[in-house]
């Protein structure tokens, strides 16, 4: 088997790897802090897929209005996470975590049919802006310049969130809230704040990966669905609310499901269950999670 | 006399429900994927029933009665198809069923009319599985094409190019497993210095398509043979492209998962991979010999669908009912086993031409219409250039 071979398969698995990072990290912090399992949070991607396409019909469906398009996706998506938050999940916090479940797959339910009603159950479609419209040649594997940017920001988001929750006031703050909530009300510090701006964040990831998976992706009914099962995934994996955890989980589900292939090719998902399957069994609380007190 | 007065109100009273039978309507239990990943297709096919039913109706319906569509969202569930398919059939007295998509949910809606004794059309579900002998009942028919014809179609185009190392892709569960088992099993034999060289097995819905894409180009294919659809199908084109996919089979590629239609080529638009041969139900634009009733059917059903593109997945719906009709006409009763009987081998019309229920398998020879994808001027988006109705197979089984 050629080396260039092997090396743009190892690629293939670090874009899928990188797309689930963006997708799960929100996933991860909003549990880490709040300890919410959030459902919706793929609803949140879809309707950043939705609105992404919406604002590139409206300003122009060929040129560089991809950009303006996915961020003005992530912060209509980011507000309504907040709005969400601020109005209806706050109301739940006191209560058994099953409310919670509950009340987020709601939201799934929710905006599921709200999407069918305003952009129909046709499938849709964003072009990859014509600045990374093409491809480069590494180590004889063809890269598409698409790609190479998601991994970039993948790892900016990675290093930066981490940098930010690490080393400014507003990280130390999130860390607090995470550990004891009460005491840091106590003290006080403005805990509802902390979660609307967490929710928010998490939701603005959300979206945004929402927009960015638009170029090389179909946007159809149910896409809510199918991405919150692998962001579940890469996060059981990583474990549940570490942030590193989240990374490593997606790095590792990419190249699983990408060498996985070319060992079992008639069980393409075989490979990631199968170690899922195994973490579960040898640590439940994931490689760099902790376990619940 | 108060007695006799209240007799008569009490005869006036009874008499309401017994006009209101008179001009009952001929209930249809439509259980469909109206939300999810598959309503892509199901919201289509329901709408072209809905269309046939208000023209059916406005001409005085069938046997003197009007019909009634009643659609329920079948989720593409198994489980929730069958549930829904049983409410209507008992609590809402569905007469006749239409409907399920996938090639979970009709075997499984089809053991609901069998039990009940009620006809059931498949307008989309394409396995074999749903009318092979060990599961065929006299109430189940098929309008939808099935794997071996579309398999079958696939290796007779395919035979046809200067290859010698063909791929494949497509979903990972009946319908994908299906069709690749027929069109291997044809090619070997129209072609058998032909090489499958990689068979790639995504699971249905996988957003990522890279690592199968870059799997099979370390193949070297010159040609590949593939089943994905919808949104699947737009992720392999987006995915592929920049990868060079395309170009190194030099469009070799041909698709048997209708996405030939508007439905598809629509929101790709000039992304469309042009050259590679796709197919369709309903190509809905039809350059060169296109018949006048399809043309006049494509102008109702956009003004019925508001719709300015249409969908080559309408005249299914719309099929279906056609054929359900000439069913209740032929027996002259609208009792299941006498319109089951009076289908069997019935010939009826649809906007794509006639087609006809083989007396025994109960499957339609239905083909579907193939040809390369190319560029026009009229349209800013991909069209089927010279639809060829392929029909290799009418009696499979």
């Amino acid at each position: 088997m050629a080396a260039s071979f092997l090396f743009s398969q190892f690629v293939g698995g670090l874009t899928t790897a990188m797309f689930l990072f963006l997708i799960a990290s929100g996933l991860s912090l909003v549990f880490g802090v709040m300890r919410v399992i959030n459902f919706a949070h793929g609803s949140f991607y879809m309707l950043g897929a939705y609105l992404a396409w919406q604002m590139v019909q409206w300003l122009h469906p060929s040129g560089e209005t991809f950009w303006p398009a996915a961020l003005f996706a992530a912060a209509c998506v980011a507000l309504l996470g907040a709005i969400v938050e601020r109005l209806l999940l706050r109301f739940l916090y006191g209560r058994e975590e099953l409310y919670q479940l509950l009340f987020t797959y709601a939201l799934v339910l929710i905006l599921g049919d709200a999407a069918k009603y305003i952009w129909g159950t046709g499938q849709l479609s964003v072009s990859r802006p014509p600045i990374l419209g093409g491809s480069i040649m590494l180590f004889g594997a063809t890269v598409p310049l698409y790609n190479l940017f998601v991994m970039a920001l993948g790892l900016a988001i990675a290093v930066g969130g981490w940098r930010m929750l690490s080393g400014t006031g507003a990280g130390r703050m999130v860390r607090a809230a995470s550990y004891d909530r009460e005491m840091l009300d106590a003290l006080g510090a403005n805990v509802g704040a902390i979660y609307t701006g967490m929710f928010a964040v998490s939701s603005f990831l959300a979206g945004l990966s929402g927009a960015l998976v638009t170029p090389i992706v179909g946007i159809v009914p149910g896409m809510d669905v199918e991405i919150i099962v692998q962001a579940f995934i890469v996060v059981v994996i990583g474990g549940l609310g570490s942030f590193w955890g989240t990374f490593w989980g997606s790095l590792i589900y990419g190249q699983v499901l990408s060498f996985g292939i070319l060992i079992f090719p008639g069980f393409s998902l075989f490979s990631v269950f199968a170690l899922m399957a195994v973490i579960l069994v040898v640590r439940p609380w994931g490689l760099l999670g902790r376990p619940i007190r | 006399m108060p007695l006799r007065r209240l007799l008569a109100l009490a005869c006036a009273v009874a008499m309401v429900p017994s006009f209101a039978m008179a001009k009952d309507t001929i209930k249809i239990g439509f259980p469909i994927p109206l939300s999810g990943p598959t309503s892509v297709y199901g919201v289509p096919i329901l709408k072209g029933a809905q269309m046939a039913v208000a023209e059916i109706n406005a001409k005085g319906g069938v046997l003197g009665q009007d019909l009634e569509i009643l659609p329920r969202d079948s989720k593409a569930n198994a489980d929730e198809a069958v549930r829904l398919a049983r409410e209507l059939i008992i609590k809402d007295g569905a007469q006749f069923l239409i409907g399920t998509l996938t090639s979970a949910e009709a075997p499984a809606v089809s053991t609901i009319s069998k039990e009940n004794k009620i006809v059931f059309l498949a307008p989309a579900a394409k396995t074999t599985q749903l009318t092979s002998p060990q599961n065929i009942h006299p109430y189940v028919f098929r309008v939808a094409s099935n794997t071996a014809i579309e398999g079958q179609s696939g290796a007779i185009i395919v035979s046809k190019w200067q290859v010698k190392k063909i791929a494949t892709i497509a979903p990972d569960y009946a319908y994908g497993r299906d069709v690749m088992a027929a069109f291997t099993a044809h090619l070997k034999q129209l072609r058998p210095d032909i090489e499958i060289v990689d068979q790639q097995w995504p699971k249905l819905g996988e957003p990522d398509l890279t690592p199968f894409i870059t799997a099979q180009m370390s193949k070297q294919p010159d040609a590949v043979y593939c089943a994905l659809f919808a949104g699947d199908f737009l992720t392999l084109v987006k995915q592929g492209t920049p990868l060079g996919y395309f170009k190194a089979i030099e469009n070799r590629l041909a698709d048997g998962g209708e996405v030939g239609a508007v439905d598809v080529t629509q929101p790709l638009g000039a992304d469309f991979p042009y050259g590679i041969w796709a197919d369709a139900y309903d190509p809905v634009i039809w350059p060169g010999k296109e018949p006048a009733e399809h043309k006049a059917f494509i102008e109702r059903l956009k003004a019925f669908m508001k719709s300015d593109v249409g969908s080559g997945w309408a005249a299914q719906g719309y099929s279906s009912i056609l054929a359900l009709v000439a069913g209740i006409q032929k027996a002259g009763s609208t009792d299941s086993d006498k319109v089951a009987a009076a289908m069997a081998g019935l010939t009826y019309e649809t906007p794509l031409g006639k087609r006809t229920f083989d007396p025994k398998t109960h499957d339609a020879d239905a083909g579907e219409f193939w040809g390369v994808m190319v560029k026009d001027a009229a349209y800013p988006y991909a069209i089927i250039s010279s639809p060829t109705y392929y029909n290799p197979a009418p009696m499979t089984n």
